[in-house]
C-alpha cells in the first residue's frame, strides 16, 4: 500500500479551516453603539457589559463560549467578525478574557 | 405498509361514545385525547388490539400547578396521538399501561422520577435518572423547585455483591469499553448473561429544565448540545416546534439546506458506528478505515456550516448562513469519492467472516418484540418494522426527495449494521438530489422573539431514530416546557431483553448496534 497518510502533519503542517469557520472572534469598539444585544443573546453568558471610557462594551470569557456566533448574528453594526483562530488551549484561563479595548484587532480571516 | 389504512381516530370515536373521552383532532399530533386516570387503558386497549405499530414514544409529565399533567404521547402506523390525563398533586397516581404496551415502562419510570406522578402497577425501585441520594420527595421539574439548592451528598462508591450462584458484573459508569458514561450492571451464570440491569442517568445535565429559563433563540443552541452527533437533528426538531407554535412558513430553499445538514449528520454519525462496531470486535482496521472516510463528510459539514461538529446551522425562521454556489461541486466531491468505497464496506459488512462470525445471531430481536418494546430507527428496522419519521410524517424537504427506507428481517446485530450500511448510500443519495433541485429565494425569514400561548408535538428521523419534542408555550420568550425523547432511550429495553442467554462476549457487539448515545439519553 503506497499512498499518501490520511493525517495530517500538525502542529508542523497548519490545517486551514474552511472559509467561515466559526472561531475566535474580534470585536471592534469603533463599530459598538453599546446596544448590549450580544450579550442579551448570548446562549452561554459569555458576553458581560464593562464600562470603559464611559460607555458599556462588551467583554468576552472565551473559556465559556460555545462559539455559536449569535452575537456576531445579533450585533447591528457587524462590529463582532470572524477569525480563524483556533487554536485556544491555554492552562491559564484568564488569558481567555478578552476585555474591550480602544485598540482595533487585525482579524485573521 | 399493511395497516397505513387505519383511520384510528374514526375507531376510537365508535368505542369510545360512552366513555369520558374527548376526541380534539388536529391538536399535538393527529389528535389529543383529553381523558381521565383508569379510562386511558381503554383507549391504550383499543389502540393496541387497531394497530401492531402502537407503541408509547414519550411521556411528557408538566406541572400545572394544581395539577400535574401527564401526556401519554402514542405512535401508530399512520398517526401521532396524544393521550391527556390530570392528577392532583396532592395524590397523583394513575394506573400504569405498563401490561398493555410494554413500550411505557421506561418512560413511566422517568415521569416518576422526574415529575412525581406515580404509576400503579409499574412500581418504581428506587431512583431511575436521579442519583441514588438525591432527596426524597424532590422532583426537578416541577415549577416551584430549583434544582440548584437541592444539596447532595457524594455516591455510595461500590455496588454491593449479589448473593448466589449469579457473578455481578458492573460494566460503567466508566469503562474501558464504553465510550460514553453510563451503568450497566450484568448478571453471569458462567459465561451467560442472566439479566441486565440499567442505570442512567450518570450525565444528566438537566436540559429540560435549563431551556426554561432561556429564550428561545438561546435554546436552539442549547438543545444541539443535547448530543455532539446528531446536533442538527436536535436543533431542527426543536426550531419546527416553535415555527409550528408561531405558524410561519419556513421558505423552500431552507428546507432544502435543512435537509442536506441534516443528512451530513447521519452520514457522519452512520460512518462513525459502522467503525466503532468494528472496534468492539476487535476488528480495529475497519475501524480506521471508516473514520477515514468520515473525515471529509466533516470537511464539507464545516464548509457549510462553519463548525465540523456543531453546526449551530438551524434558526427560527430557516437556516442561519446559505449554500454558495462555488461550494456546491466541493460537496459533490466529497460524495462521490465516498461513494466509489462504498462497494468495499458493503462487501465487507455483508461478505467478511469476522463480522459474520460476530453479529450474526447475536442479539436477535423478533419484530413482534421489536413492535412491542417500541424500539426506533435502524434498530426497528433490522427488525423488519418499516418505521421511518422522514417517510411517515415527512417534515422539511422530505416529501419531495425520492429514497428508501431500509429494513432487514433478521433482527439481529449483522441487520442493524446492515441497516446504517445501506442507509449511507440513501443519505448520499438525498445530498445529492437536495443539491440537484436546491430552490431559488430566501434562506430564512425573520421570527418574532416571543411566541404565542400554544403547545406542539414534533417528531424528526435523527441517525439513531425517532427523535420526540415537546414544545410548551406560555406566550413570552421563555418555553414553559421542553421535553425530549431520544431515540436511545426508546432503544435500551431492545438491550435489556436480547442480552440475556447469550456469552457476555456478545455484549459489546450486541449493545454498540443500537449505536447508543448516553449523552443523549441523560439530556
Amino acid at each position: 500500500m503506497i499512498s499518501k497518510p490520511a493525517t495530517g502533519k500538525y502542529p508542523f503542517v497548519k490545517c486551514v479551516p474552511a472559509e467561515g469557520f466559526r472561531g475566535q472572534q474580534v470585536f471592534d469598539i469603533g463599530l459598538c453603539v453599546s446596544c448590549g444585544l450580544c450579550s442579551r443573546d448570548c446562549p452561554a453568558k459569555a458576553i458581560e457589559m464593562v464600562e470603559v471610557n464611559g460607555k458599556k462594551r462588551p467583554l468576552f470569557y472565551l473559556d465559556r463560549c460555545i462559539f455559536c456566533y449569535q452575537c456576531a448574528e445579533s450585533c447591528p453594526r457587524n462590529a463582532i467578525k470572524a477569525t480563524d483562530i483556533f487554536e485556544l488551549a491555554t492552562t491559564d484561563k484568564s488569558s481567555l478574557v478578552v476585555k474591550p479595548t480602544t485598540t482595533q484587532k487585525n482579524s485573521g480571516a | 405498509m399493511p395497516s397505513n389504512g387505519i383511520d384510528i381516530l374514526k375507531i376510537l370515536e365508535d368505542k369510545l361514545q360512552n366513555k369520558p373521552v374527548q376526541i380534539v383532532p388536529g391538536t399535538l399530533g393527529t389528535a389529543a385525547i383529553i381523558t381521565k386516570s383508569g379510562s386511558h387503558r381503554d383507549v391504550f386497549q383499543i389502540l393496541v388490539d387497531a394497530d401492531e405499530k402502537t407503541a408509547v414514544v414519550s411521556i411528557t409529565g408538566i406541572d400545572l400547578g394544581e395539577n400535574l399533567g401527564v401526556y401519554y404521547h402514542v405512535r401508530t402506523s399512520n398517526a401521532l396521538l396524544t393521550i391527556q390525563i390530570e392528577v392532583p398533586k396532592a395524590n397523583p397516581t394513575l394506573a400504569s399501561v405498563n401490561d398493555i404496551t410494554p413500550s411505557a415502562a421506561f418512560h413511566e419510570l422517568e415521569v416518576t422520577d422526574l415529575i412525581g406522578a406515580v404509576f400503579e402497577g409499574n412500581p418504581s425501585s428506587g431512583h431511575f435518572v436521579l442519583p441514588d441520594t438525591w432527596p426524597e420527595g424532590v422532583y426537578p421539574l416541577r415549577k416551584d423547585v430549583n434544582a440548584c439548592e437541592v444539596k447532595l451528598d457524594p455516591p455510595a462508591a461500590e455496588e454491593k455483591s449479589d448473593d448466589g450462584k449469579l457473578v455481578k458484573i458492573v460494566i460503567g459508569p466508566q469503562h474501558p469499553a464504553l465510550l460514553e458514561p453510563e451503568k450497566f450492571v450484568v448478571l453471569v451464570e458462567g459465561e451467560t448473561v442472566r439479566e441486565v440491569r440499567p442505570r442512567i442517568g450518570y450525565v444528566h445535565r438537566g436540559i429540560e429544565k435549563a431551556s426554561e429559563s432561556r429564550t428561545y433563540l438561546q435554546d436552539v443552541y442549547l438543545v444541539e448540545r443535547i448530543c455532539g452527533i446528531c446536533n442538527s437533528c436536535h436543533a431542527c426538531a426543536f426550531v419546527e416546534s416553535v415555527e409550528k407554535i408561531l405558524k410561519l412558513e419556513v421558505p423552500p430553499r431552507a428546507k432544502y439546506l435543512r435537509t442536506i445538514i441534516l443528512e451530513l449528520n447521519r452520514l457522519h454519525s452512520h460512518l462513525l458506528t459502522l467503525g466503532h462496531a468494528g472496534l468492539e470486535i476487535g476488528y480495529e482496521t475497519l475501524f480506521q478505515y471508516f473514520w477515514r472516510d468520515r473525515e471529509p463528510i466533516m470537511d464539507i459539514t464545516e464548509i457549510l456550516t462553519g463548525n465540523r461538529v456543531i453546526s449551530s446551522s438551524m434558526t427560527v425562521g430557516g437556516v442561519r448562513r446559505d449554500l454558495k454556489e462555488t461550494d456546491i461541486p466541493k460537496v459533490k466531491a466529497v460524495l462521490s469519492g465516498l461513494k466509489k468505497r462504498l462497494p468495499f464496506y458493503v462487501k465487507v459488512y455483508r461478505e467478511e467472516p469476522t463480522i459474520g462470525l460476530r453479529m450474526q445471531k447475536v442479539g436477535t430481536l423478533k419484530r413482534e418484540n421489536a413492535l412491542k418494546l417500541g424500539v426506533v430507527g435502524p434498530v426497528a428496522r433490522g427488525s423488519g418494522v418499516d418505521i421511518d419519521v422522514r417517510k411517515d410524517a415527512p417534515y422539511e424537504a422530505y416529501g419531495e426527495i425520492p429514497f428508501k427506507v431500509i429494513t432487514y428481517d433478521a433482527g439481529d446485530t449483522w441487520a442493524r449494521m446492515n441497516v446504517r450500511m445501506d442507509e449511507v448510500e440513501e443519505s448520499i443519495n438525498i445530498i445529492e438530489y437536495a443539491l440537484d433541485h436546491l430552490p431559488e429565494g430566501p434562506f430564512r425569514v425573520r421570527a418574532p422573539r416571543v411566541v404565542p400561548a400554544g403547545e406542539v408535538v414534533n417528531r424528526v428521523e435523527a441517525p439513531r431514530g425517532e427523535l420526540f419534542y415537546y414544545v410548551k408555550s406560555n406566550g413570552t420568550a421563555f418555553p414553559d416546557r421542553v421535553k425530549v425523547r431520544t431515540p436511545t432511550f426508546a432503544n435500551i429495553p431492545a438491550f435489556l431483553t436480547t442480552a440475556v442467554g447469550e456469552p457476555l462476549a456478545d455484549v459489546p457487539p450486541n449493545f454498540v448496534s443500537l449505536d447508543p448515545c448516553f449523552s443523549c439519553t441523560d439530556r
